[in-house]
Parts: structure tokens; C-alpha cells; sequence
């Protein structure tokens, strides 16, 4: 990699937040606005029930893979806790409804699926894209070995 | 008494089973618990499909989500059948399609985009046109057609970037940007064929902004569950000091490595 090409990441991130920002004005435009303190507040619910349903799935996959030398207890009791934080707060925002926490999380599988469907197309082409390009053929390759036996022409 | 029309059994139990198979595979290849694996994933599909049939037309969220699934598995597969059929019809040395196929596999993975595009200008089906169906279907599409657009740009600035004569790889990758945000464009600006722009307005609001909320709570599991193996690590006792090697397991090891370097010298 040379030396300009080390910062490859500043220049797409900033892409990738401007081109972010720029679909969420658009909708703005067209919508009319919305409230700043909704999208908080439902980004902070999705937070907290994501955070609460990944340590629990989490927690069922360290529970089955258990073995002698692993150091259980830590990973059991801390991901038991993170789980109950975080569905507890969940529940405490969704006003103590469990039926409001079944359909969000449905909604959280929902948005994995498109994102995952996504990512899965882009990557896809680009890996289709990437390893059908054509190669001029190595030179290197067509040479014959002299089974070690080298001459070497000494000029004086 | 459970059955298997509520939820909890139906949909939520299949869930944690995928999980705990997760984990049974991860175990030791000599450990039992890994024939478990197959078991219980086939117990958990199974239960998942019973769930589907058996509950088929309520409008419960879960059932809305496999319905609406059931309802993508089609432009979905297309696209992944097309991508692999792209793929391994190039030079790939591991390519054993014809490459002739190639075209027809980049025609299918648009192919799925333009199944999406059809879906928004014709009449929905009962699985999305009301209800929970339709908001679920929603936040699919949205969500997307928003990730379609800023990953084909994070891949094609990528290709720009890192490669050398990779314009073409961009391109291509451009095209699905556009096309993905034209498709953005038109649904918040006209709407679709049974959901106005106000809806998908709302959607984009109330269910992306959630969305957008769930990746970074799932993240941040990931990172405090990685954070939680590094404390119990670090905790560990050092391992205890091995004592040196008595004159009889000396005795073994000399004739182990003299019976192997004997043995070596022997097939020279």
C-alpha cells in the first residue's frame, strides 16, 4: 500500500455520512420535518432492545458451547446481566407492554434481513466483478526449469 | 397448555434453539454436543414452519414477519443465485460454469432490484397491503434500498481508491447506487401502489430510526461481550511452571526422534 493511499478511510466515511445525511434531508424536504426528540427516543428504544436480545442470544451460545478450560463464570453471570439490563430498560420504555417488545423485535429481524439482503447483493457483484477480470499471462510461468544446471557467462 | 399458534413457542423458542445450535457447533469436534447441532436446528426450522402454517392469515407481528419473508425469498434468491452464478462462471480457476452464464448472472442479481421496483409499482399482495405486514415490508425496503445505496458507494469509492483500473468495477457498482437511490427518491416523493409517501415517511422515521438504534445496540453487545472474555481472561492464573523432564521421559523423547530421523533417512 503506498503512502497516499493510507488514508483511503477518511475520505469514504466522510462519503458514506454525507451521502447518509443527505437521504435523511431529502426525506426531511419532502416530509416536512419531523420531531428531533422522536428519533431520539426511537433510536434509544432500538438501542436498548437490540443491546438486551443480542446478549441474551449471546448468552445461549456461551451456554451451549461451554467447556472445561473456559472461563465461564465471567462470560454467564456478565452477559446475564447485560441481557436483563438491557430488556428491563426496554420493557421500562415500552410502558411494561411485553406484546410492544414481541413487535419490536420482529421489526429489529425485519431490518436485519433487508440490510443483510444488501450488503449480501453488493458484495456478490463486487466479488463477481473482481474475479472476472482478465489477466495478461505471467512470463515467468512459460519458462522451462534447467533442473539446477545454470551457466553463467562471465564478461570481463 | 402450549401450543404451537403461540408465539413464544412457535416463533421466540425456534430463535433461542438456533442459538444453542450455534453453540453446539462450536463446541469440539469430539464432543458430543456437536451431533446435537444438526438435531436442533432441524427441531427449531421445523417448529418455525409448523408456526407459519398453523397461524397462517392472523395478524400477529411474528407471522407478518414470515409471511413478508415467505413473500422475499424469491427476489432474494435470485439475487444470491445470481451473484454465484457470476461469479463462478469468470476466470475463476475454481469456475466450472460455462461462461456464457456470466451474463445471465449479472442479469439476475439486477434482476432481483427490478422485482423490488415492480413490487412498489403493482398491487400488494394481503401479506404487505395493511396492518403490521405492511409496516414490516416497509422498514425492509427502506432499510434496503438505504444500505444498497451507501454500501455500493462505499464499495465502488473503495474500488477507486485502493485499485488500479478498476473503473469498470465501479461503474457497475455506481449503476446499483442510482438505481437503488432513484427507487428511494420515488417511494418518499410519490409512494408507492397502496402506500402514500406519508407512509413511507413515517416508516422512515418511527422504524429506520429504530433500526439505526438496533445496529449500534448490537454492536455494542458484541463489543461488551468481547470486553467480558478479556476481563475473564486477564483474570486467569498464570499457567503453573512445568517441571523439567526426568531422565525416563528424556529417554522417550531421544527414541522417538531417533526412530523419526532413522525413518527419514531410510525414504532418502
Amino acid at each position: 500500500m503506498t503512502g497516499k493511499r493510507d488514508s483511503w478511510w477518511g475520505p469514504v466515511a466522510l462519503l458514506m455520512l454525507l451521502i447518509a445525511f443527505s437521504m435523511d434531508l431529502l426525506v426531511w424536504q419532502l416530509s416536512g420535518g419531523t420531531e428531533f426528540s422522536l428519533i431520539i427516543e426511537r433510536m434509544l428504544l432500538g438501542f436498548s432492545l437490540a443491546f438486551g436480545i443480542t446478549s441474551l442470544a449471546l448468552l445461549l451460545v456461551t451456554i451451549a458451547a461451554i467447556h472445561q478450560h473456559a472461563r465461564w463464570k465471567e462470560q454467564v453471570i456478565g452477559l446475564l446481566l447485560l441481557a436483563g439490563l438491557g430488556l428491563s430498560v426496554a420493557h421500562w420504555q415500552m410502558g411494561g407492554s411485553i406484546e410492544d417488545m414481541r413487535n419490536q423485535g420482529v421489526m429489529l429481524f425485519s431490518g436485519m434481513a433487508g440490510m443483510m439482503a444488501a450488503v449480501g447483493l453488493v458484495f456478490g457483484l463486487l466479488l463477481a466483478l473482481i474475479t472476472g477480470r482478465e489477466h495478461s499471462v505471467d512470463p515467468l510461468l512459460e519458462l522451462e526449469s534447467t533442473g539446477g544446471d545454470v551457466t553463467v557467462d562471465l564478461e570481463d | 397448555m402450549w401450543s404451537l399458534s403461540d408465539p413464544w413457542v412457535g416463533f421466540w423458542l425456534p430463535l433461542a434453539l438456533l442459538c444453542l445450535a450455534s453453540g453446539f457447533w462450536l463446541t469440539d469436534r469430539k464432543d458430543p454436543r456437536r451431533r446435537l447441532s444438526g438435531v436442533t436446528l432441524f427441531v427449531a426450522m421445523a417448529i418455525i414452519v409448523f408456526f407459519g402454517a398453523n397461524t397462517r392469515g392472523e395478524d400477529t407481528s411474528e407471522t407478518a414477519l414470515l409471511a413478508v419473508l415467505l413473500y422475499l425469498v424469491g427476489l432474494v434468491a435470485l439475487m444470491a443465485i445470481g451473484s454465484l452464478i457470476a461469479t463462478f462462471s469468470g476466470p475463476s480457476p475454481v469456475g466450472p460454469l460455462p461462461r456464457g452464464l456470466r451474463p445471465l448472472g449479472f442479469s439476475m442479481a439486477f434482476g432481483g432490484l427490478i422485482w423490488i421496483g415492480l413490487m412498489l409499482i403493482s398491487k400488494p399482495s394481503d401479506a404487505i397491503a395493511n396492518g403490521i405486514g405492511e409496516t414490516i415490508w416497509g422498514a425492509w425496503v427502506n432499510v434496503f434500498l438505504s444500505v444498497l445505496v451507501l454500501i455500493a458507494a462505499f464499495a465502488g469509492s473503495f474500488c477507486v481508491m485502493m485499485g488500479e483500473e478498476r473503473q469498470k468495477e465501479a461503474s457497475v457498482l455506481a449503476i446499483l447506487a442510482i438505481a437503488g437511490g432513484w427507487m428511494f427518491y420515488e417511494i418518499m416523493q410519490k409512494g408507492s401502489e397502496g402506500l402514500e409517501a406519508s407512509g413511507w415517511h413515517q416508516i422512515h422515521w418511527e422504524q429506520v430510526m429504530y433500526l439505526i438504534g438496533g445496529l449500534l445496540g448490537s454492536i455494542s453487545a458484541v463489543m461488551a461481550f468481547i470486553g467480558l472474555v478479556y476481563m475473564a481472561e486477564k483474570r486467569a492464573p498464570d499457567p503453573d511452571v512445568v517441571s523439567p523432564l526426568t531422565e525416563e521421559e528424556k529417554d522417550v523423547v531421544d527414541a522417538v526422534l531417533r526412530l523419526n530421523l532413522e525413518l527419514e533417512a531410510n525414504q532418502e
